[in-house]
């Protein structure tokens, strides 16, 4: 365990957290959007920036990227740190300026949407949280392309992506859901692709599609139970006999 | 021995059939060589045709083929033509200045030797450096050398070279890698391609004793793609020094072994930046990474990595040949040795100049440069490309070096030297540099992404007459942000075009904010204007109007009607006495 | 056009110039694109197999990088450097010039597939502003006259052909 020093309260992290990591762990927040605990970081959104003290002076730094080390000293409040923050709000908002999220963020900064700065709406802020789910899954089936203020998140060709396996991790992690998932009956219809869903066997909930199961090589049990009716399965072996 | 310039601007200036008559001509004879060779240093001046005859240089200077002609006749005879001289080593020829007042160190072979004849690379004392550093010098002791010399990385970051050679030595790991940055995309900005065309194997070499120093195994050269010629270059010396066992196993028979591979760019100034170049060499898109963890440690493929421009590089055999004392002996204290500069834009003598550091913006652009095109007055040079800023004629004093020019709101940069007279308006100045960084922003961070954006959209509101009171306020703000929050350097420099002509130019803004462009630049914010008494009534000014808004007989003074006149500019630079200004649209 | 450029022949042969590792993509792009004027799609899906990387990965390869094109271009490529010294010395009007010459605007393709006109910063000739460069060949010191000229007598050379 490591001690450092965040708003003036010494907290505690474990080796190798980052700074995110540590205040969230005592209970200090600090704004996210393109942050998710079970991915890898990126630290484009800009939202978590937080000051640090090196070599006597402050540093912004963003705190899901940076590791936190002994002796430490950070800030997440000061005014610095509220212009940084309701500007990169105040950029999100001009071209997603209908998201309930952004907007609650937005108004919390005292940041307004301008006519003159917009182009068009759009509810996709580029986090890119999808695309680190589909890495993770290791479907790797979407992508971004082009690049700028072009830059977007993309299906191969904008046609339905081959290595799509319907597992719509990726509609789950977004912070805006803009990205569509239809089902009906046992149909998921995900990036313009239709997947067949597998029903438990037990319970009979869809619990996910053969493509799914598939990719991750599942068999037997894995592939004819949900994941609550296997555990139930699977522990019931140990009430034998009770 | 005659050359001939045969760099891009040499090939694009007419120099291919010059070549071709001195060729044609002086084929069978054996008292002559004809040598193609890179960048002479005169690069305002081409077609140039250097002779060399009993150790005296001439320069002969927009040489035709037919004055080529002549120049091989006349050398047949063994004589020489008195015309088209530029510089001479023993007279006085028009731009002696511009070579002389030069230190000619990391070109000292450019424009000298053919690029492509690792020979002549050789004979002017080519690889003894690398032989020495490997067969008589530890790497420690190479280190050591270059952190005495103070060299810093001449790419525009000025990071002590010697201190990034330390750090990847001395990182975890079996396997390092070196890279030389030639993806120079400052709009402006030629050091490099001159370099990489001119004297390739300067690169090769100072990579082989960095690597030996670091102890990498493998080194690429990336080069943008739109420099051909250069990739063509660096290609066949890389191919000589195998041949010749500089590059390859058991390099001067030591146990070191490395080679290079050329990388080529795809057209993304932003792979300049140096986690974005390294993607790119793994085969990504050239997306910048938040750099906690310095690539020393965590680089290319996640191994400890030197990346250095290749002007930097071409330093490092001279300091090692040398030692660093003498290479601390030139410039200034906190910025040694020699830098190259690009001079362009509206000076006389625009090209290619290497000079120590330290010498004044004005003896650079002045002494060197000639002074500002057509006599007209200076108004600012902007320095450091898209992340530098303008600077005005009150700061020409200062010295141009690594520290000074960042505290004055520019920078020294990559070299990029880029001088404005009346004629350039800041404002456009500005909003030229914001559309180029939006172009190339790889996207990936909100405030670069969204911001440049909506940074510009202020700016092309101002240069097109849709300017708001108080915008001046709202862009230095958003540039102020957009530094802050930015995730690389290209997002976090974009703001210094923008809050330097703020900073030095603020009329013109608030004039802008009023609809008036007095550079008349930015179409339809002004109205041509004739100087009564200046006007000499040659009517060329008439000829070219558009619009037919100008009046006025032959040697009598002419007139513009202002409610004719669309504001488009084409007069004022027309008016060979200078007579024309741009007045605002509404004045009484 | 698109299933002469699937043919195996050219694409192989690029392919073997790069062993199969994921880092030579953007060579091999960069080469399909001198060799077939753009990136045909069948042929990604080829290079995505060859190099075992995700075509979401080809694909954002190939709309990132300038140079790369999922259209056609030109046979001629007409670069407009619009580098600073460039931009301050007029190249702003011989790229308008240019455009209304051959009817089309900076990105676009001239309907024959003769020339592609593009903008872009800095060709590193920065003495010779305002210059261009067309395919491997550099214009210097143009005005928009001699552009259209040079455009011109390239033309005459194409219809010749």
């Amino acid at each position: 365990m490591i001690e450092l020093s965040i708003d003036g309260k010494r907290v505690m992290a474990e080796e190798g957290a980052t700074v995110l990591e540590a205040a969230r762990a005592a209970g200090i927040g600090i704004p996210t959007l393109c942050y998710h605990p079970g991915l890898p970081p990126d630290g484009n959104c800009r939202l978590c920036l937080v000051e640090i003290e090196r070599k006597g002076k402050r540093e912004l730094v963003i705190s899901c990227m940076y590791g936190a080390r002994e002796g430490l000293v950070v800030h997440t409040r000061s005014s610095r740190i509220w212009k940084a923050r309701s500007f990169v709000l105040k950029m999100l908002l001009e071209r997603t300026p209908d998201d309930p999220l952004l907007k609650r963020m937005a108004s919390h900064y005292g940041v307004a949407f301008e006519e003159r700065f917009h182009v068009e709406s759009d509810p996709c802020i580029r986090c890119g949280l999808c695309v680190r789910a589909c890495e993770e899954n290791g479907t790797e089936a979407i992508g971004f392309a082009k690049r700028g203020w072009e830059r977007e998140v993309s299906a191969p060709f904008e046609e339905p992506p081959r290595d799509c396996t319907g597992c719509k991790a990726c509609a789950v992690v977004c912070p805006t859901g803009c990205i569509d998932v239809e089902e009906e009956g046992d149909v998921r219809r995900i990036w313009g692709k239709d997947f067949r869903l597998v029903r438990c066997a037990l319970c009979g909930e869809r619990f996910a599609t053969e493509e799914e199961l598939a990719h991750m090589g599942l068999e037997g049990d894995e592939a004819k139970y949900c994941q609550r009716c296997r555990k139930m399965l699977f522990s019931a072996r140990f009430l034998v006999g009770l | 021995m005659v050359r001939i310039g045969m760099a891009s601007c040499g090939i694009a200036s007419g120099a291919v059939p010059v070549y071709e008559e001195l060729r044609s001509i002086l084929a069978g004879e054996s008292s002559v060589e004809v040598k193609r060779v890179g960048c002479v240093g005169l690069c305002f001046r081409e077609p140039l045709v250097e002779v060399d005859m009993d150790g005296v240089r001439t320069i002969y200077g927009d040489v035709t083929p037919e004055f080529a002609a002549q120049i091989a006749r006349s050398l047949l005879k063994g004589e020489l033509p008195e015309s088209h001289i530029v510089y001479s080593d023993k007279a006085e020829a028009p731009e002696n200045a511009v070579l002389d007042g030069q230190m000619r160190v990391v070109l000292k072979n450019s424009g000298i030797i053919d690029p492509e004849d690792m020979g002549d690379y050789v004979a002017r004392g080519g690889y003894k450096a690398a032989k020495r550093a490997i067969s008589e010098m530890q790497p420690e002791k190479i280190i050591e050398t270059i952190e005495e010399s103070g060299l810093r990385g001449r790419g525009g970051g000025g990071f002590p070279t010697g201190r990034k050679w330390r750090a990847c030595r001395e990182a975890e790991g079996d396997i390092k890698y070196v890279i030389a940055n030639g993806d120079e995309g400052d709009p402006g900005a030629f050091m490099d391609r001159s370099l990489m065309e001119g004297d390739p194997h300067s690169v090769v070499e100072g990579m082989i004793i960095g690597a030996y120093a670091v102890g990498a195994g493998r080194g690429f050269i990336y080069v943008r793609n739109e420099y051909p010629l250069a990739v063509k270059r660096l290609s066949k010396a890389i191919e000589d020094a195998r041949r010749a066992g500089f590059l390859g196993r058991r390099i001067f028979g030591s146990g070191f072994s490395f080679d290079i591979e050329i990388c080529r760019g795809g057209g993304a100034f932003v792979c300049g930046e140096s986690s974005a170049l390294m993607r790119s060499i793994e085969g990504l898109p050239g997306v910048p990474r938040v750099k906690y963890i310095h690539a020393t440690e965590k680089g290319l493929w996640d191994s400890p990595t030197v990346l250095n421009n290749v002007e930097t590089w071409a330093n490092v055999p001279t300091i090692i040949e040398k030692g660093p004392e003498w290479f601390r002996s030139i410039g200034t204290e906190g910025s040694p040795g020699t830098k190259v500069f690009s001079l362009v834009g509206k000076v006389k003598k625009s090209g290619l100049i290497e000079v120590p550091m330290g010498m004044t913006l004005k003896s650079v652009i002045f002494s060197l440069g000639g002074g500002i095109l057509k006599d007209r007055t200076f108004k600012a040079v902007q320095t450091g490309g898209p992340s530098g800023g303008c600077l005005p004629a009150s700061l020409l004093d200062l010295p141009v070096d690594f520290d000074t020019l960042s505290s004055a709101g520019s920078m020294m940069g990559s070299g990029g030297m880029i001088v404005m007279d009346e004629r350039t308006c800041m404002v456009d100045v500005a909003r030229y540099f914001i559309d180029f960084l939006s172009d190339e922003s790889c996207g990936k961070c909100v405030p670069c992404r969204e911001g440049l954006r909506a940074i510009q959209k202020v700016l092309h509101d101002l240069t097109g007459g849709r300017g708001r009171k108080g915008d001046d306020e709202l862009l230095k703000d958003m540039a102020e942000r957009l530094a802050e929050t930015a995730l690389c350097g290209l997002g976090k420099t974009a703001a210094n075009p923008v809050l330097s002509t703020l900073r030095y130019f603020p009329e013109e803004y608030a004039e802008h904010e009023d609809g008036y462009c007095r550079a008349g630049v930015c179409r339809g914010l002004f109205v041509a204007s004739i100087d009564e008494g200046l006007c000499v009534g040659c009517g060329s000014c008439k000829a070219l109007c558009p619009a037919g808004a100008i009046s006025g007989r032959q040697k009598e003074v002419h007139r513009i009607k202002a409610s004719a006149c669309i504001g488009c500019g084409s007069c004022l630079d027309a008016c060979p006495v200078g007579a024309i200004s741009a007045a605002r649209r509404d004045a009484p | 056009m698109t299933s002469r450029a699937t043919e195996a022949p050219e694409t192989e042969e690029i392919l073997r110039r790069y062993p199969p590792d994921p880092r030579h993509l953007l060579s091999i792009l960069l080469d399909i694109q001198a060799e077939h004027r753009y990136l045909p799609r069948e042929t990604l899906k080829t290079v995505s197999d060859y190099l075992r990387v995700p075509e979401a990965q080809v694909y954002a390869m190939a709309t990132f990088y300038k140079v790369l094109s999922l259209k056609p271009k030109g046979r001629s490529s007409i670069k407009v450097c619009m580098g600073t010294a460039c931009h301050l010395r007029g190249n702003v009007e011989v790229l308008r010039a240019l455009g209304e010459h051959l009817g089309i605007s900076p990105g676009e393709t001239t309907s024959d597939r003769a020339f592609t006109l593009e903008v872009v910063y800095c060709l590193g000739c920065c003495s010779l502003a305002p210059a261009m460069m067309i395919d491997e060949a550099v214009y210097g010191r143009l005005t928009p006259k001699k552009a259209i000229s040079i455009v011109e007598e390239l033309q005459g050379k194409v219809m010749a052909k």
